[in-house]
């Protein structure tokens, strides 16, 4: 392959390879990656993972010269998704996109589980974390998390609080901070935040846990009123609101996180050329200010760190998740 | 008024640079493309494109994406008149009266009306966007979970109304369709209903899924053991300009259908699917002779078919102004905007008003392209039918397959097309009308969805519904429509018209 070869022979020997590789993997002694690299995002096109999804894949598709594809396989809250990445083939040609959903809450929350999120998993790198915010229709009294708390416990039948949908990251930011400041509200879930941002604005329901990328138009145009975000520091796009714990909740923190995952048993040195490439990604400076813009902060980890940090969510939601009683079948 | 036409004057300097007129074109031919290939629809297309959108400036990117949006509502009404295979919810209708059409020669003409009653319904919805933007997202702002929930009892009684057939089958139909969309994880519990435990039901049914496999695979079936039918259809083309005469009766229903379909666009809760539907029922009702419809009434066509084109644009207007998007393809536009780093939402008119504007104008653009591109290729579309169904019908079921695939990559929902197509088969040769069946589904969902929101949020108290005004009042047009619709002289006189021969 030194010799220089005219570009359609190249493509059909591109091609014989790829063949090749499909039929029998452990054949192929090209050096990795030799073929597209199929990159699962196990939401919908369009979402905030996708987004993050997309932008890194496009910036590793650049430093590993090979196209990292990615397929929206979407179902049953990312399990389906990340049940596929959890039983394909350890040769590096499918990853997955994996989030605080699919590798600490739905493992929690299914008896049924459809896979370990630490055994069944090779982990890459961290990607991204988003912070999640508490927001308020602006006409309700209560212009600090103190003012709510009081607001909340004055009249404990009458207040509402809406989410994305039952067991997302929101849903349980909404009780952990029930259990903490020891409030009681009724939980409207909603089919995704669109829908229960609509609500909010019109007052329909007074108060929501949100990620911080899809409510903050609404904060800056003052539809709804931002009381604090939930990461441990305050949001660099958004200096003014204080964190949770400033506000009152001292030891509360949520986010989203996005990490990058491989099948379980990947070969160590194919996690390392992922690794390496997620973290050029990641230093691009086009990427790290569109993470930016939509208020993502841009995070990357090593394998091993990633390991542990699954394994601290998965203890630090349990609790949350059981008190919550969002457990099914 | 100034400032509208400064506005819009800024929006057609954006829109008519090389590059965007460009963009604009090739959005609209993609979309009138995807749009007349049953099974392959503008989800999955614009997903497929957002990479491909990377490399240009946003507002080329979405003056791109939008067009492939509007482009398919036109190439979908385009398949629903010449195959009965609606690609889209909101084509639905069509297949009705457009596909009856097409069996009596008039194709050409069912097409051309079906443009030109769009173009009318796009330009008046730009208009719309254009003047009445920013003081009509508050009209969404006064529909709450109650409101939203007395609005789909009302389309499932319009459903009733509209259907084809007896009463009785019609209202079977909806049932069905309402316990299909109660399959899947309950959204309060989180606990799965109807799904067997498997996996792949944990979501419910894909409504592309289903509507791919009942009118897309059964009409296959159908048409795969009645030939001499399909050959009446390819025969006769028609003269593609509707006649004088012809023009003056549809006239009003494109103006009725317009002015519906704008203002259900404009409601974030997916309100555009029910402008069809609601057009329709519309025009039956305040025609002479009801009985042509469902056998080639031009009406039944002009009315819907602009309907859809305007709510398709109207719906921008929750997506521009507020940041929600009310369907699936906007969703996606949501996404197409992140990635190029705008946060959609109450700041964009402001924040980027190249970008507003620019679309807008461009969606005018868009509208009298799809007409230049659409009237001409018509002869090009029918000519498609000419293709000997052997070689047609394969070539159908490999589009379906593709394109419900390449929507949620699962194997199981191709499966399932085949298995709906086969349902929808059984219910054709028993006398069901399957549209029925969808629109249930549709509602059922969101119908279900608003109920219990309004519930919990009354903390159980059912007097929600009567004290809010725009409540009570559609729940009372809901109830004054059903008795009407059984009234025993109206319901003789319905059945006789309506029970197929």
């Amino acid at each position: 392959m030194t010799v220089p070869t005219p570009v359609r022979r190249t493509l059909l020997l591109g091609l014989a390879a790829a063949t090749i590789g499909l039929a029998a993997p452990a054949a192929a002694q090209a050096p990795y990656p030799s073929r597209p690299i199929t990159l699962v995002v196990p939401f919908a096109a369009g979402g905030s993972t996708d987004v993050v999804g997309r932008l890194v894949a496009q910036k590793m598709s650049d430093v590993l010269g090979q196209q990292v594809v990615v397929e929206n396989v979407v179902g049953a809250g990312g399990n389906v998704g990340a049940a596929r990445i959890a039983k394909a083939e350890p040769d590096g040609y499918s990853i997955l996109m994996g989030t605080v959903a699919t590798h600490a809450l739905n493992p929690l929350m299914l008896k049924r589980k459809p896979y370990d999120p630490v055994a069944d998993f090779a982990p890459v790198s961290l990607l991204a974390v988003i912070p999640n915010v508490l927001i308020v229709n602006p006409k309700l009294p209560a212009n600090t998390v103190k003012e709510l708390i009081a607001l909340v416990k004055a009249d404990p039948a009458k207040y509402n609080y809406a989410s994305s949908g039952l067991g997302t990251p929101l849903h349980l930011s909404g009780e952990l901070f029930k259990s903490m400041a020891g409030v009681k509200m009724q939980h409207i879930p909603y089919r995704g935040s669109g829908p229960a941002l609509n609500d909010v604005v019109a007052g329909q329901v007074p108060i929501q846990f949100d990620n911080l990328p899809s409510a903050s138009e609404f904060i800056k145009a003052g539809t709804l009123r931002a009381l604090a975000v939930t990461t441990k520091e305050r949001a660099s796009s958004f200096p003014d609101v204080p964190t949770m714990a400033e506000a009152g909740l001292p030891g509360y923190e949520t986010y989203t996180w996005n990490a990058l995952f491989a099948p379980p048993n990947t070969p160590r040195p194919i996690i390392d050329a992922l690794n390496a490439a997620a973290l050029k990604a990641l230093a691009d400076p086009v990427v790290i200010e569109r993470m930016k813009a939509f208020s993502a902060t841009v995070v990357s980890s090593t394998p091993e760190a990633l390991a542990d940090h699954v394994k601290a969510e998965v203890a630090k939601w349990a609790p949350v998740v059981k008190d919550a009683g969002v457990q099914t079948e | 008024m100034t400032d509208l036409l400064a506005n819009l004057g800024l929006g057609f300097s954006v829109a008519l640079t090389f590059q965007n007129l460009g963009l604009c074109f090739l959005g609209c031919l993609v979309g009138t493309l995807i749009g007349v290939l049953p099974g392959v629809g503008p989800i999955a297309t614009i997903a497929m494109l957002l990479p491909i959108t990377f490399g240009l400036d946003p507002v080329g990117a979405l003056i791109m994406l939008a067009g492939i949006y509007y482009g398919a509502q036109y190439g979908g009404s385009t398949t629903a008149i010449l195959v009965n295979i609606p690609g889209e919810a909101t084509s639905v209708i069509t297949t009705l009266d457009g596909h009856q059409m097409a069996r009596q020669g008039r194709a050409g003409i069912a097409l051309g009306i079906a443009a030109m009653g769009s173009f009318f319904a796009g330009t008046v919805a730009t208009l719309l966007i254009a003047a009445l933007g920013a003081p009509l997202t508050g009209l969404a702002m006064i529909f709450g979970p109650a409101e939203y929930f007395a609005l789909m009892v009302m389309g499932l009684v319009f459903a009733v109304v509209l259907a084809r057939g007896s009463v009785l089958k019609a209202v079977a139909m909806i049932l069905v369709g309402i316990l299909l969309a109660s399959v899947g994880t309950d959204l309060e519990t989180g606990q799965e209903r109807m799904t067997f435990g498997l996996n792949f039901l944990a979501d419910g049914v894909d409504f592309s899924v289903l509507a791919m496999g009942l009118f897309g695979v059964a009409e296959i079936l159908r048409n795969l053991d009645q030939t001499e039918t399909r050959e009446v259809v390819r025969q006769q083309i028609g003269r593609l300009l509707p006649g004088r005469a012809e023009l003056k009766q549809a006239a009003p229903s494109v103006l009725r259908g317009t002015a519906i379909g704008s203002i259900l666009g404009i409601l974030p809760g997916n309100g555009a699917v029910l402008g069809p539907f609601a057009s329709y029922a519309i025009e039956k009702r305040l025609a002479k002779d009801p009985s042509r419809f469902g056998h080639g009434a031009i009406e039944g066509v002009a009315g819907p078919e602009s309907a859809n084109n305007a709510g398709s644009q109207t719906s921008f207007i929750p997506l521009l102004t507020l940041g929600i998007p009310p369907n699936a393809v906007m969703a996606l536009m949501v996404g197409a905007m992140t990635i190029h780093g705008i946060i959609p939402g109450p700041g964009v008119m402001t924040k980027n008003p190249n970008l507003f504007w620019g679309m807008i104008a461009s969606m005018w653009i868009g509208n009298l392209m799809l007409l230049i591109i659409n009237l001409p290729l018509v002869g090009l579309w029918v000519r498609l039918l000419k293709v000997p169904y052997r070689l047609m019908f394969p070539a159908i079921l490999m589009f379906c397959s593709i394109g419900i695939y390449s929507i949620n990559s699962l194997p199981t929902d191709v499966m399932f097309i085949a298995f709906f197509g086969v349902v929808g088969y059984a219910l054709i040769k028993l006398g069901f009308e399957p549209a029925p069946l969808l629109l249930g589904f549709v509602l059922g969902r969101l119908m279900e969805e608003y109920l219990r929101r309004s519930l919990t949020l009354s903390r159980g108290d059912p007097m929600v519904f009567f004290e809010r005004p725009v409540t009570a009042v559609l729940l009372l047009i809901s109830v004054a429509m059903l008795a009407l619709a059984l009234t025993p002289k109206l319901r003789k006189s319905r059945d006789e018209v309506f029970t197929e021969a």
